[in-house]
């Protein structure tokens, strides 16, 4: 190994270490970002299932306010999730008027109020609810669906009672056949395109979110802890040095990156054992590109990164200053997911973030479009190349040394 | 003098309007102890980065004995900042190891070197800890260790006393000395007059980026025609010290209007008076 290298992988090694040994450091950047997917793509729909079933076994208590209720609205309400009491309906002059039982549902002593009256031919109704209690909300949903069911009836009736056929009055244009077949995209493509909606944002961010710490702590952190003087005054060139602790915030942010595709790629397959989402099926020229395209966007943003932090004085001045730039990424990154593909202009492919975003959304599509492929790898190596020279031009710098402190 | 281990030929270091050092020249052999006594912001800790190769001068040119740049020959440099620069997550072995690899140095030659040194220090039992809860005398002895485990033939010290107990401050100005005795060059940094003439062979007395006086304490004393060292520098330095961070940069005038925004102002010493 030549000299050169050893004190590259030296520092690099250091860095690591001293990564390593900070549990903290550990559990926000390897731990969460392996545990993200899961709890979004798992846990939290089963807490959404648990909370839609416990809802499910409430009885509600629901008034219904009618003079003279139509038989067929009070089948509807006979359920067992409905406790029903029906009284007459008060004078008002629009349905919705503010009463005492505005103050009864306040107090939780009924969950819905539905007032219902004749109107000519027609039926008018209104419900009252509290829409801050949940247990009000499953209430009025409830009589709504109940409502609904009462109006379907009524319609029907009224339809028959004309000499016409209901079902054909009502739905005189109809669907024929299985609308998953009707579709020419495979599963696996279709669960490519749901996966570039929110993949490509969530990757770029995390790129650049995970890489902020360690880049902070290697250099305002050592700036302000004085243990940069000491490393200038060594037999290392200085390009050493960046390099070195690139290649240890590189590593870091990749570990990230990976583990977090780990518990990605796993939570697709548990849901893909439920017919959820299918398996996105990529070509390995695909899944290849992906790679440079994350790649080429890390040397990138770990570079401006250190950069940033290497012109501050302080820890504290360094976040301030790459806190607010997750924004540089995250604002491209949802103006690219409505961004159409079809037939897109070349110069997108060319705009710093935007082009590896839009990259990552289109061969999560397992589309390579080589010219495509052509700017986006050029115009990211080049944005690379700058990032990198703007931070050995920081790390040049001979105020580096000096601290707040 | 014995053979010359560091020239500077008139160096000049400015950070932009402030002249930090101006025109120094100086010739350091093998085997001295040279101490730099200066006040704070005289440009000591300047002058000593700019040896260690951190900076870069302005004008002049700064080499070692065989005409090697400093810059080119770092590993024959044994460096401790002020701040120590101790990583605390290490252990002190850890810590000394860094930079004993970065010197190109085997562990195990390293690790000889230490052990020797560290028992001058008794700091043996204390290598395998982590550096974090070192008091600032344990921290001053690591950065020392850390200094020589390449075996360097110069050492560069900044302040390494400053903020050590008495028995501390004893221990590491009897390694210096012993240093010495080695043949090793030492320079280092104090404000402490004492000191400089306990430890060192010779003193140069900086002042605000100019050496005022350079010589052995006797010759000082001859020099300025005084009795006591102490007189010696009051002498030499009667013009009053400046009082910038040479190297800190100056704030831009957004930031400066900005931050006035929030900055009470102090009152002159008029307004103090008719209050009273």
């Amino acid at each position: 190994m030549s000299e050169r290298r050893r004190r590259v992988t030296t520092i690099a090694k250091k860095e690591l270490v001293e990564f390593v040994r900070d549990w903290r450091t550990i559990v926000a950047i390897l731990v969460i970002p392996v545990l993200m997917f899961p709890v979004l793509f798992i846990l939290f729909p089963l807490l959404l299932q648990a909370e839609a079933e416990e809802l499910d076994s409430l009885v509600v208590r629901v008034e219904l306010q009618a003079n003279d209720p139509p038989s067929m609205l009070l089948h509807a309400l006979e359920q067992p999730g409905i406790d029903l009491v029906v009284v007459e309906l008060p004078a008002l002059e629009n349905l919705t008027d503010a009463t005492s039982d505005v103050e009864r549902l306040r107090a939780g002593q009924l969950d819905a109020l539905l007032r219902v009256r004749a109107n000519n031919s027609t039926w008018e109704y209104a419900t009252l609810h509290l829409s801050t209690s949940e247990q009000s909300n499953e209430a009025r949903a409830r009589v709504l669906s109940a409502v609904a069911d009462w109006e379907r009836n009524e319609t029907t009736t009224r339809i028959e009672s004309a000499g016409l056929n209901a079902n054909n009055t009502l739905n005189p244009v109809v669907w024929n056949g299985s609308i998953a077949d009707a579709d020419a995209a495979s599963k696996g493509e279709q669960a490519g395109l749901a996966l570039s909606l929110f993949i490509p944002l969530v990757l770029a961010v995390w790129t650049f979110s995970s890489a902020i710490q360690p880049s902070i702590d290697m250099t305002a952190g050592e700036r302000e802890r004085g243990t940069l003087e000491a490393l200038l005054g060594l037999p290392c060139t200085r390009m050493e040095l960046l390099l070195g602790k690139w290649l240890a915030v590189a590593t870091i942010t990749a570990a990230g990156v990976l583990l977090q595709i780990a518990g990605l790629i796993f939570a697709i397959g548990y849901l893909a054992t439920s017919d959820i989402i299918a398996v996105p099926s990529l070509s390995m020229a695909v899944v290849l590109l992906l790679c440079v395209a994350v790649l080429l966007f890390a040397i990138t943003v770990v570079a401006i990164e250190l950069a940033l932090a290497m012109r501050s004085h302080s820890v504290k001045e360094a976040g301030s200053v790459l806190g607010p730039a997750v924004l540089l990424i995250l604002f491209p990154a949802l103006f690219t997911q409505v961004i159409n593909l079809d037939n897109i202009e070349m110069f997108w492919f060319a705009i710093p973030v935007v082009n590896v975003l839009l990259a990552l959304r289109e061969l999560l599509l397992n589309r390579v479009v080589l010219s495509h492929v052509a700017v986006w790898f050029l115009s990211s190596a080049l944005y690379a190349t700058l990032a990198a020279v703007y931070a050995a031009r920081q790390f040049k710098r001979e105020d580096i040394v000096t601290t707040l402190s | 003098m014995t053979q010359p281990m560091l020239v500077a030929e008139r160096v000049s270091k400015a950070f932009g309007d402030v002249r930090a050092l101006e025109d120094v020249s100086l010739t350091i052999g093998e085997g001295e102890i040279v101490g730099l006594v200066g006040s704070n912001g005289a440009g000591k800790t300047t002058l000593l980065r700019l040896l260690a190769g951190v900076y870069r001068p302005t004008a002049g040119s700064l080499s070692l004995g065989d005409g090697t740049d400093v810059a080119e020959g770092r590993r024959q440099l044994g460096v401790v900042p002020e701040a120590t620069g101790l990583y605390s997550r290490l252990t002190a072995w850890e810590n000394i190891r860094y930079h004993s690899r970065l010197h190109g140095v085997p562990d195990d030659v390293a690790w000889t070197r230490t052990q020797h040194y560290a028992r001058l220090l008794d700091m043996l039992p204390y290598l395998g800890r982590h550096t974090k809860g070192f008091s600032r005398g344990m921290r001053q002895k690591t950065a020392l260790l850390r200094a020589l485990a390449h075996h360097p033939s110069m050492l560069l010290l900044d302040e390494p006393t400053a903020g050590l107990d008495v028995t501390s401050a004893r221990t590491v100005k009897q390694l210096v000395r012993s240093l010495g005795d080695e043949g090793k060059t030492v320079i280092y940094s104090t404000h402490q007059l004492a000191e400089a003439e306990q430890v060192c062979t010779r003193i140069i007395i900086i002042h605000n980026g100019e050496v005022r006086a350079d010589g052995t304490p006797e010759e000082l004393l001859a020099l300025t025609q005084t009795a006591s060292l102490e007189e010696a520098y009051v002498a030499l330095s009667s013009d009053r010290a400046r009082s910038v961070d040479e190297a800190e940069k100056p704030l831009s005038a957004w930031s400066r209007r900005w931050r006035g925004l929030f900055t009470p102002r102090t009152p002159t010493s008029t307004e103090v008076s008719e209050d009273e």
